[in-house]
């Protein structure tokens, strides 16, 4: 027996050894890197020309071989396997996250390497992708990731059908009153009595509830991210407009009218199979649907439109970005594929496949970006999405003192239960209002070195307060919410030069916006 | 070195690896996670990454936060709800495992019997679809896959039904969880589409039935509740003359059956019946009280005795007080939810299964009770059945007993191990469980409302990084667990072997 085992012992140690030998790419003879992305075949080529970019720039070796070899890791994007990974010092160098979210979180961890020196040598500074996204990736000032891609929201729109039912073409800004009164005319002319319920039609698959409080004026938080804002009379009408379109209007399906549906998934989601056989006729979505969009054989001119707005017209700007990991053997190495994001080479493949937006805003005046000559019925879309990007995308605000999962948990729970004619919009909104400052205030409290930021930011919180209350206009730099901070800014009540001294604000705000619930 | 003293190192070597991975693998996380539980370790603190990364013990401090907090009660009490199916479940399996002991292709006679029921299906469905009614494309499938599995049998016997009723089991659960999704569909789903002929059909009657009729409806599912309250402490009050529940250990079990009524009181769509609820608890505890004292021949008990007894009847007839209480305000409810002419109801619709708040979590548990019924509760038990002494039925017949009689006198105390065993086992999983299918159909919403323990343990650990907090939460489930178990061993294993 023990002969036996001892036998088993050796065959399966030389057969390790085997493997490994014979396993060709485990082995390479320049340092390799591993990115973390998602399942998508356009990686590879990315990969490939991320080789063939660091040759062209001169980031060779002295036998000129590329200095690093890229690989790719597509099983480790979930983001509770990327936490683990990386607290227990076993991540891949370069990880590409959801955004500002996500990064705030690993950035909390210290899990990620700040790259604001790196960004600022090699190119991949702030200013090299859209200004509206600077929030996003970067933290008090510090840069800590650089786009992939960037996703700014719109409504696509199927010209197609609108003209099959005789109906006039959705403007390309419209008011929430306006969508609603067209929803109400399409869903008349495109659904006749008897229609099936897996054949209906809908006016849009979905419109982002924060889109449309922030566009009456309200962001999930305060101005110095100290305390949620929700429970203000402009979300309670926001809330109750999308209740009334989806369960009263019905111009958006239900989640039981979406299960209704048999729709191939793939890439995107069923939104846009729906789209495709048109039963949406808008979708909401970024530039990368178009890559389902151009496997669709029948799907004719298309055109992209603003989300509804209570007042102040805005978007949501996002990216899929990548971090550069702190346990990263050859930081320097991953430092490089970030510069190689802001690259035209890269940016060009991310032209050629329209996946999402290109990340460096100077490459999307080209003719192959605006005008894509196998793609002539998408020439009017491309243009359109970096003029919103550029004009009234407006990036998510997180809290420092507390988690982005917590909030939106939160927010999506008592919405749920307003929905579910659980409680009222009113109730949810105080509900959720106060539970985020909850949970606000048992972070402090578990994480004490959070007091002294959060104290300064309540004491300036007071004088923004008091400002407004007294019609006084604030600086800018006061304003640490990105939505207020623009939203402010087009009602004129910020002063946008650089003050020495914040006590300075002074200038009278319009009477009609001070304050109160026009603040 | 000696023979002995070879063998043991020779043992050993051969157990290395297997205790090392357990040793890794089990023990060490275990003890490790017992310890962070009482720790504020939170992976946005610490890691190796953090310079000041010394985690701190904070005592009971995650443990006070669950209880004071108002998630952990809501999570735990919706695990509880879920496990509110297993009694039933239980009982769906012995009831499985019993028509899968009988042969299905015997003779004869119960072949005919099979055509017949098959013949008798077809007829009804034929005649429905001629006049209008059952004609869906639903109806006729789920006839048809009905007459199939019948047909079947016939051929099949035996060993084609324990095939089928075992499927559930072997089927991958994720697989399971989204056939069952698409399943529950609100429009298209199969369920909703054989539910809503029913319902519309039911929905006409209602129509033109006096709406009297249900509001009485309502008022008689609360007196059957009282009227279970009555048999549930009048069991208890014989328990207590009789000496086998001590006056110290009666005071839970009645406090248990108190707690529907009291529910009732103040659940806004019984609240209005409170003064039925009180006056009828308060009369009938102080009936039972009066008939107790007037006993003379009572035997004296220890005041802890019985408790566990005394537990389990009060437990089952709490879960059936509920149901009761659940139903009564749906039969009051029935007129105004059909009534399509005023605008208060729009007719009797089928529910948004998995989107709704209120049907979430049953709809959970009929999918868990489904899979209950061909589980390996249902193998042992057949075992179980197998093994029941043929002479014991041969004298029960002697004796003319009934098949229920033969059933309650036999066959149940045969199985007692059993069941004790499958209760106690299915208690554990219904702790512990929930996760998958949550994570798969319902990612815990809508609202929260089928969030069980184990996927909010997930959620903190994985989602938050508070580790610390999340081990308390694993250590709280496992305390419940354990609690649970013993209470079972204790009185359970006394209950089967009396």
């Amino acid at each position: 027996m023990k002969i036996l085992f001892g036998v088993i012992l050796a065959i399966l140690v030389v057969a390790s050894i085997g493997t490994y030998l014979s396993y060709p790419d485990t082995r390479s003879e320049v340092p390799v890197i591993y990115w973390v992305t998602d399942r998508n075949p356009a990686r590879v080529e990315q990969v490939k020309r991320f080789h063939a970019w660091l040759e062209k720039n001169g980031h060779v070796d002295e036998q000129g071989r590329p200095l690093a070899e890229l690989r790719l890791d597509m099983a480790n994007r979930d983001q509770a396997k990327q936490i683990i990974q990386t607290v227990s010092g076993v991540a891949s160098d370069v990880l590409d996250v959801g955004g500002g979210q996500a990064m705030r979180l690993f950035q909390r961890m210290e899990v990620i390497r700040d790259v604001t020196d790196a960004g600022l040598e090699l190119g991949f500074d702030p200013s090299q992708t859209y200004r509206a996204l600077e929030p996003d990736i970067t933290l008090d000032g510090r840069q800590y990731m650089f786009p992939c891609n960037v996703s700014v929201r719109v409504l696509w729109v199927n010209e197609d059908l609108f003209k099959e039912l005789g109906l006039e073409p959705v403007p390309d800004r419209w008011t929430v009153e306006e969508f609603e009164r067209r929803g109400k005319e399409f869903m008349e002319r495109a659904n006749p009595p008897g229609t099936r319920p897996g054949d209906r039609r809908f006016f849009a698959n979905f419109i982002d509830p924060e889109i449309i409080h922030r566009g009456m004026g309200v962001s999930v938080f305060n101005e110095t991210l100290t305390a949620s804002d929700l429970n203000d009379p402009r979300y309670i009408s926001g809330l109750k407009l999308n209740y009334k379109w989806i369960y009263e209007d019905n111009i958006l399906p239900t989640p039981d009218d979406t299960s209704a549906f048999v729709a191939e998934q793939g890439y995107g989601g069923p939104a846009l199979s729906l789209f495709g056989s048109g039963n949406y006729a808008l979708v909401s979505g970024g530039r990368y649907f178009l890559i389902r969009f151009r496997e669709f054989d029948n799907l004719g001119q298309l055109r992209v439109v603003e989300l509804p707005h209570g007042g102040f017209p805005n978007t949501i700007i996002a990216t899929r970005a990548a971090v550069v990991y702190a346990g990263s053997d050859y930081p320097e190495l991953a430092k490089l594929f970030l510069a190689y994001l802001a690259s035209e080479d890269y940016n060009e493949l991310i032209i050629e496949d329209a996946d999402a937006l290109p990340p460096n805003p100077a490459f999307t005046s080209s003719e192959a970006f605006l005008r894509p000559p196998d793609h002539p019925n998408e020439w009017g879309v491309h243009g359109r999405f970096v003029e919103m990007a550029e004009e009234i995308a407006i990036p998510r605000a997180y809290s420092p003192f507390v988690l982005s999962s917590v909030v939106n948990n939160r927010v999506n729970e008592y919405r749920d239960l307003y929905f579910a004619d659980q409680i009222t919009a009113e109730e949810a909104a105080r509900r959720t209002a106060e539970e985020i400052n909850t949970a606000i205030q048992d972070e402090i409290e578990r994480k004490p070195e959070l007091k002294p930021l959060y104290d300064e930011r309540v004491a300036l919180q007071a004088k923004i307060d008091a400002a407004f209350a007294e019609g006084r206009k604030v600086p800018e730099a006061w304003v640490l919410n990105p939505f207020y901070r623009q939203y402010y800014a087009s009602k004129g009540m910020l002063i946008l030069e650089e003050l020495g001294d914040p006590a300075a604000a002074s200038d009278a705000v319009p009477q009609d916006t001070a304050g109160g619930n026009t603040r | 070195m000696t023979r002995d003293r070879r063998n043991f190192i020779s043992g050993i070597a051969f157990l290395t690896p297997n205790i090392l991975g357990v040793l890794t693998f089990v023990v060490f996380p275990v003890v490790f996670s017992f310890y962070m539980a009482f720790t504020n370790w939170d992976l946005t603190l610490h890691n190796q990454f953090k310079e000041d990364a010394s985690i701190q013990f904070i005592g009971l401090d995650n443990f006070i936060e669950l209880v004071t907090g108002d998630r952990f009660p809501r999570f735990l009490g919706n695990t509880l709800f879920f496990m509110m199916g297993i009694p039933f479940s239980v009982a769906a399996s012995l009831i499985a495992a019993m028509l899968l002991s009988s042969d299905t292709r015997a003779g004869g006679g119960r072949n005919y019997l099979y055509l017949l029921s098959v013949i008798g299906l077809v007829a009804g469905v034929s005649l429905l679809s001629v006049l209008g009614m059952g004609s869906t494309a639903m109806t006729i499938l789920l006839v048809g896959a009905a007459a199939g599995i019948l047909l079947a049998g016939v051929t099949g016997g035996l060993t084609f039904y324990r095939t089928l009723f075992y499927t559930p089991h072997f089927v991958a659960g994720v697989a399971t969880f989204i056939l069952w999704k698409q399943l529950y569909a609100a429009k298209t789903g199969p369920v909703n589409l054989s539910l809503e002929p029913a319902l519309s059909g039911l929905g006409g009657v209602v129509n033109t039935t006096p709406p009297a009729i249900y509001s009485t409806l309502f008022w008689v599912g609360l007196v059957l509740m009282l009227g279970l309250f009555y048999w549930g402490s009048a069991k208890l009050r014989r328990m207590l003359v009789d000496g086998d529940l001590g006056k110290g250990a009666a005071v839970v079990p009645f406090g248990l059956l108190l707690i529907p009524v009291v529910v009732g009181c103040i659940w806004g769509m019984t609240s209005h019946a409170w003064w039925l609820l009180s006056i009828g608890a308060v009369a009938i505890l102080a009936y039972h009280a009066w008939v107790y004292s007037q006993r003379t021949d009572r035997f004296p008990a220890k005041a802890s005795e019985g408790f566990g007894s005394g537990f389990v009847i009060a437990l089952m007839v709490l879960v059936g007080q509920f149901v009761l209480l659940g139903l009564a305000p749906v039969f009051g409810a029935l007129p105004a939810m059909a009534d399509t002419t005023t605008g208060t109801g729009d007719g009797l619709t089928p529910p948004s299964w998995l989107t709704d708040v209120s049907w979430a979590k049953p709809a959970l548990m009929i999918m868990g009770f489904w899979a209950a019924i061909g589980s390996n509760n249902m193998l042992l038990y057949l075992a179980a059945l197998t093994n029941v002494p043929g002479e014991l039925y041969e004298a029960s017949n002697i004796d003319g007993a009934s098949p229920l009689q033969r059933f309650w006198n036999v066959t149940w105390p045969q199985l007692a191990p059993t069941t004790f065993f499958i209760l106690v086992m299915s208690t554990i999983a219904g702790l512990q469980g929930g996760f998958e299918m949550a994570r798969v159909m319902t990612q815990g919403g809508p609202a929260g409302a089928t969030t069980t323990l184990s996927y909010f343990i997930y959620e903190e650990g994985f989602e938050t990084g508070r580790l610390g907090y999340a081990s308390a939460v694993a250590w709280t489930l496992f305390l419940l667990i354990f609690s649970v178990t013993l209470f079972n061993w204790k009185f359970g294993n006394k209950y089967v072997n009396d």
